[in-house]
């Protein structure tokens, strides 16, 4: 491509860009200068994990060590121990199985009632809401201070909800439309899990759910959901109705145009969500720390066992943190351009 | 109070299908009727999964914790005793033995003090009066009046703290954490962002390295931070030992110890920033860019002219999300120095978790619910007054 | 005729197994699963290395669950009281024995003990014994560890200073100052004169009953240090507490910049790599000083009963007054030392609603642990966590050589621990209900504020004292004091 020369005059050629496609010499420097910084900030810290983890406890006492073979000699003791030794991994598998399971109903729960939002009007009566609320402390009342077994107070509970529906119901009329469950699926997500985790934990303990994969799971699907519904809503309300109508209009089911059409037309933001929440369910300590002992123990539990009365042995850690991240990095990459297309689109809406 | 625009919904009316009246067999008649009442509550069925779930998850431990946070919780043979004391719990909180810990400890106003909050106090009186006299409705007024009135109780607790030279407590804690990081890793963020749309090589690879550390887990993240934090031991001791500061410790002093909080959670969420606000700062209007170009705008110019208005209501949302996930702080604060010094670094969260810790789950609830209603005050605000004006245009 | 000389012989090779010691018979457990839940770390440690061994012998899998150590009582706590009762069998400290033993979920392990011989009881160490393993009379824990705390210091930079090791607080502080910054080990690094953890939620309110209960306790461990044992009044409002925050400020003059962020894991190798003068801890820096992994103080350590006073609190004035043959009967040259059994001792209890089979077997496991064949071997090794208890692990045998003490730092370590079991006036720790309100929040809460220079020591001492006020208050007074007193064994 052949430009006429640059004439302008030293300071102009040296700050002012030519076009928008090319960069001026000062400002290009400026920018990868900058760049090339924040890289270091960002790799830093995890090539002095990845180097800590092949160090022995003296060499961490001892002061920084920076470079293997040239600062110390490194040693393999804590990845042996890590990946054989010590029981990492039933945990690994547990993490694994539990974001990505949780990961995947969310997605799924959370597109379909986005889908449902957008495409279907709904209207539910303020009176409903109440009834239910009235009875969820009725119930809780009754099991605690009256002892009465939570299964006959739910059944009750249930039979009096209908009863209020078909009596009050038909006398009061005001209703809550799409607007207002969006806002309420999406603002569960304020709730801070301390908050919620102890009624969950006793909520499990009743099941005999407690330290298994099944409970973490459900409580991860449901403490994503909001996100999902967040970003896939308006995923949905971009796409254009014609396709889906043509083929409601050639008799498909809902069911079926939500599966063939809708979700496939935004994969993109559907990939996008996909990583996110995977990252939030894979990182996960607060809920996994109540609801987990030994047997459905995650990563980032045992990330933080190594915590002991002697002191943080940071070189298990260390191995621990990069176990850790490898996979996600691996499908980071894999996915990237749609994770940032995703978001866009999901936070242009949202 | 509506919390999305819906612009686009398309509504349509459930029940709409195509029936074709042909005389059919039996056993496939009734498969039809079956897959007709499907697909006519299809509506119903497809929120049912999401709804149920949220309410045995959210709505059900949410009234449950409301229960236990005005109770006292003791352990007796074989089960456990809840005694309901009313409010106590938040009474102490506010006004008893344990105000120190959420609020801070108050000292005497001076004359400083007094100016702040009567300026303040005037700037929310005259933002509600604004709105009284345009366009008032009771329900936007309520909400305002909820709003002005946290801001106004949150300011005055830190001049009674902070300003009069008092200690503050978790509460102002969180809300440090909360918006001077957030507003820190939005501006990082944006810095990075407008820097890797440049026309430069290795995009993808940058955004791939700068995404990483949101993929540490946090409690990872704030134990990698403890170790480079080491004045002794880390990777900067040398640097700790030049500039003579070896002998003194971060973690002693409550504002650098909050400030190695912020470092650490900086670290960690300015990617997620970065990663959205690229995509947007890409998405610019190259027509607009270009002629602006042409017209010979310098570079500031165009950012005001042009991308801002462009990512205004992206970052809004970003902030929106990175504010609601922000207050929930805890990993970095307990691993980093356990709360203190003293009470410097104690976060809400942390402190309903140390609660917990020793069977006070009376007290643990009611933190709990305090931190709740002020991250939903907070977003509600920020969404209505913030993420709705910025989206004013679109 | 045949089956019958059958029965008899194996019951014949039967009592033979028996009576040469070992805890249970070889198969006597098959397919039985015992989950014990512990800390992460050291304790998790040797319980892990012993399993394997037990499981040979008796066929019991031992499933040893670790979890940090700030969650572990809320962990079995919660287990047990909710009725999940995943967890057979824990590892604890003896202070939260009473929470499990008020509701109910502690195995009372006394005919099993009385059964036992393999234990040997009586060698345990008689406080130990007597205090840690039981409460209102019963026997629920076995002792697998002996903590209390002691004085570490510096023998070759003492004896180059001439100085000897502090006998009292005020000795002690004088040694930090006169040491601190000087050059212990010849490389030219400044080292401190004195490392306490002051970490806020470790082990810091451990510290300070140390130097108040060297006041406030001279009549014997039954005197308690933490409450009147008339009314249940915090002791706290007194001479003696103000002077022991006195001291917690003062040595911080002369410690690590980072004291304030430190815990017992930092101030261990602080010591270990050769930095501190004098270092208070439990019982493991006497094992991890000759660890050649990891130490340079081998040979350069020694260890003391923890400094006394020559000062006593008189309860109702609430002054100091000198030590006398009466308000200090135990004095040894006219100084008082009252060691802190801080924590008690790592002892393994029993969940009471595991199936008979389970119990017996978590009990044989904790025998054979506990049993002076491994238990004198796994307390001269650092990373175990388990330090003296046994009478018999108190003189220098076979395995401290082994272990690698040499006779001379033996003499000093294995001496000042039998310096402060046999010490009539030790303090027991706090025992009541919900003692963790007491110390782990409010305690500490107020010393790490104290240190970090937030309240002034008048406020410390109100809001300490206000606050168990207001537990007592909560609780039920009365009720807290004849747990109080029960435990203390007063009248």
């Amino acid at each position: 491509m052949n430009r006429p020369p640059d004439t302008r005059p030293l300071m102009r050629r040296l700050f002012e860009r030519r076009s928008l496609d090319t960069l001026a010499p000062v400002p290009k420097f400026a920018t990868y200068a900058i760049l090339l910084a924040w890289t270091f900030v960002v790799l830093f810290p995890l090539y002095w994990v990845l180097v800590t983890s092949l160090k022995i406890q003296i060499q961490v006492d001892a002061g920084p060590y920076y470079i293997p073979f040239v600062d110390f000699t490194p040693h393999l003791d804590a990845w042996n121990f890590m990946l054989f030794q010590n029981n990492t991994l039933w945990p690994y598998m547990n993490s694994i199985v539990v974001a990505l399971t949780s990961t995947i109903l969310a997605l799924l729960f959370g597109s379909m009632a986005a889908y449902a939002l957008v495409r279907i009007r709904f209207q539910v009566k303020l009176a409903a809401i109440i009834a239910f609320i009235v009875l969820v402390i009725g119930v809780i009342v009754a099991v605690v201070e009256f002892a009465v077994p939570w299964q006959v107070a739910i059944l009750a509970a249930i039979v009096l909800f209908f009863l209020a529906l078909t009596s009050i119901g038909r006398r009061f009329k005001a209703a809550l439309g799409n607007n207002d469950i969006e806002f309420w699926m999406i603002s569960n997500r304020i709730m801070p899990p301390i908050v919620a985790v102890l009624p969950i934990y006793v909520m499990f303990q009743h099941l005999k759910l407690l330290d298994t994969q099944i409970a973490l799971i459900s409580t991860y699907t449901a403490v994503n959901l909001p996100i999902v519904v967040w970003l896939t809503r308006d995923f949905f309300a971009g796409i254009p109705l014609d396709l889906e109508e043509s083929a409601e209009i050639d008799g498909a089911s809902k069911f079926r145009v939500f599966f063939t059409i809708a979700l496939p037309l935004v994969r993109s933001g559907l990939a996008a969500t996909f990583m996110l929440v995977l990252i939030l369910a894979w990182n996960e300590y607060l809920l996994a720390l109540f609801l987990s002992n030994a047997n459905a123990q995650t990563m980032p539990v045992l990330v933080s066992a190594q915590n002991t009365t002697r002191g943080p042995q940071w070189w298990y850690m260390s191995v621990l943190i990069v176990i850790m991240i490898v996979p996600v990095i691996v499908i980071a990459a894999f996915l990237q351009k749609h994770i940032a297309r995703g978001l866009l689109i999901g936070a242009v809406k949202g | 109070m509506p919390y999305l625009s819906v612009n686009h919904s398309a509504f349509c009316n459930t029940g709409r299908y195509m029936a074709v009246n042909v005389s059919i067999p039996n056993e496939t008649d009734r498969r039809e009727r079956v897959a007709q009442w499907v697909d006519r509550h299809s509506g119903r069925i497809m929120v049912l999964p999401a709804v149920l779930i949220l309410l045995a998850f959210a709505i059900f431990p949410l009234i449950a914790s409301a229960y236990l946070s005005l109770s006292r919780f003791a352990l007796a043979a074989g089960s456990f005793k809840l005694t309901f004391i009313g409010f106590y719990n938040y009474t102490r909180l506010f006004l008893g033995v344990q105000q120190y810990h959420f609020l801070g400890t108050f000292k005497p106003f001076g004359p400083l003090e007094w100016t702040l909050l009567a300026g303040v106090m005037l700037l929310l009186a005259a933002w509600l009066s604004r709105y009284a006299l345009t366009g008032f409705t009771p329900l936007g007024f309520a909400g305002r009046l909820i709003t002005a009135g946290l801001i106004g109780a949150v300011w005055f607790v830190v001049l009674a703290t902070a300003v009069a030279g008092g200690i503050p407590g978790t509460l102002l804690n969180t809300l440090l954490y909360v918006f001077v990081g957030v507003f820190v890793q939005f501006v990082l963020g944006l810095a990075l962002a407008l820097l890797c749309a440049q026309p430069i090589r290795s995009r993808s690879w940058f955004r791939v390295i700068f995404f990483i550390p949101v993929m540490v887990t946090p409690v990872g993240v704030a134990y990698i931070f403890r170790m480079l934090a080491d004045m002794q031991k880390g990777p900067f001791a040398p640097l700790s030992h030049f500039l003579g500061v070896s002998q003194w410790s971060w973690a002693t002093e409550a504002w650098s110890a909050r400030l190695m909080v912020l470092i650490g959670d900086t670290w960690q969420w300015t990617p997620f920033m970065f990663i959205v606000l690229l995509a947007a700062v890409e998405n610019q209007p190259r027509d607009q860019l270009e002629a602006a170009h042409l017209d010979g705008a310098g570079p500031f110019q165009i950012f005001k002219d042009i991308t801002w208005p462009t990512i205004a209501p992206v970052a809004a949302t970003v902030v929106l999300i990175r504010l609601i996930e922000a207050f929930k702080i805890i990993d970095m604060p307990n691993v980093l120095t356990a709360g203190g010094p003293g009470l410097a670094t104690e976060s809400l969260t942390l402190h309903s978790f140390i609660s917990w810790r020793t069977q006070d789950l009376g007290g643990s609830a009611a933190v709990g619910y305090l931190l709740l209603f002020v991250s939903t005050i907070t977003c509600v605000s920020f969404f209505n007054f913030v993420v709705r004006y910025t989206r004013r245009y679109q | 005729m045949a089956s019958k000389l059958g029965v008899f012989s194996s019951a014949l090779v039967a009592m033979a197994l028996a009576s040469t010691g070992l805890p249970a018979t070889a198969g006597e457990f098959d397919g039985v699963t015992v989950n014990v839940m512990t800390q992460t770390g050291a304790i998790q440690e040797p319980l892990q290395r012993r399993a394997p061994e037990f499981e040979k012998l008796t066929g019991a899998k031992i499933n040893v669950i670790a979890v940090p150590f700030s969650d572990l009582y809320q962990k079995v706590l919660t287990d047990w009281a909710s009725g999940t009762n995943s967890v057979d069998a824990a590892v604890f400290a003896p202070q939260w024995m009473v929470d499990y033993v008020a509701g109910g979920y502690l195995e009372d392990i006394g005919a099993r003990v009385a059964k036992d011989k393999d234990i040997q009881w009586n060698d345990i160490a008689p406080f130990f014994r007597d205090f840690s393993s039981s409460y209102g009379g019963k026997t629920y824990l076995v002792p697998l560890d002996g903590d209390f705390h002691m004085l570490y210091y510096r023998t070759d930079v003492f004896e180059k200073a001439g100085l000897k090791p502090p006998t009292t607080w005020d000795e002690y502080l004088a040694d930090a100052k006169a040491l601190n910054g000087k050059d212990f080990n010849g490389d030219g690094t400044k080292g401190y004169g004195s490392c306490i953890a002051k970490k806020r939620n470790a082990q810091s309110y451990w510290f300070v009953t140390d130097v108040v209960g060297s006041m406030t306790q001279a009549k014997g461990t039954s005197q308690g240090t933490f409450f009147n044992t008339k009314d249940m009044t915090p002791l706290v409002d007194n001479a003696a507490f103000r002077k022991a925050l006195d001291f917690l400020k003062e040595s911080s003059k002369y410690g690590p910049p980072d004291e304030l962020n430190m815990d017992v894991s930092d101030t261990r190798p602080l010591f270990t790599s050769g930095k501190c003068a004098l270092n208070l801890d439990w019982g493991d820096v006497g094992v991890l000083a000759i660890d050649p992994a990891t130490s340079k103080v081998i040979d350069k350590t020694g260890a003391t009963i923890m400094p006394g006073s020559k000062e006593v609190l008189n309860w109702d004035t609430g002054k100091l007054e000198a030590c006398t043959k009466d308000t200090c009967p135990y004095a040894i040259d006219g100084v008082n030392h009252a060691p802190y059994a801080a924590f008690g001792g790592w002892s393994g209890g029993i969940n009471t609603k595991a199936s008979d089979k389970v119990k017996d077997a978590a009990y044989a496991f904790y025998s054979y642990v506990s049993a002076p064949a491994q238990s004198n071997v796994d307390v001269t090794i650092g990373k175990t966590g388990f330090n003296p208890y046994r009478v018999s692990q108190l003189n220098y045998s076979d395995s401290w050589k082994t272990g690698g003490m040499s006779e001379k730092a033996a003499a000093l370590y294995l001496g000042a621990i039998k310096d402060s079991l046999n010490s009539p006036n030790m303090i027991l720790d706090l025992r009541i209900p919900q003692n963790q309100k007491y110390q782990q929040v409010t305690l500490d809460e107020a010393i790490s504020r104290f240190l970090a220079g937030e309240i002034d020591e008048e406020t410390t001492i109100k809001t300490i004292s206000d606050g168990w006020k207001d537990l007592n208050d909560q609780i039920g007074t009365s009720d807290q004091l004849k747990f109080y007193k029960n435990t203390l064994g007063a009248k």
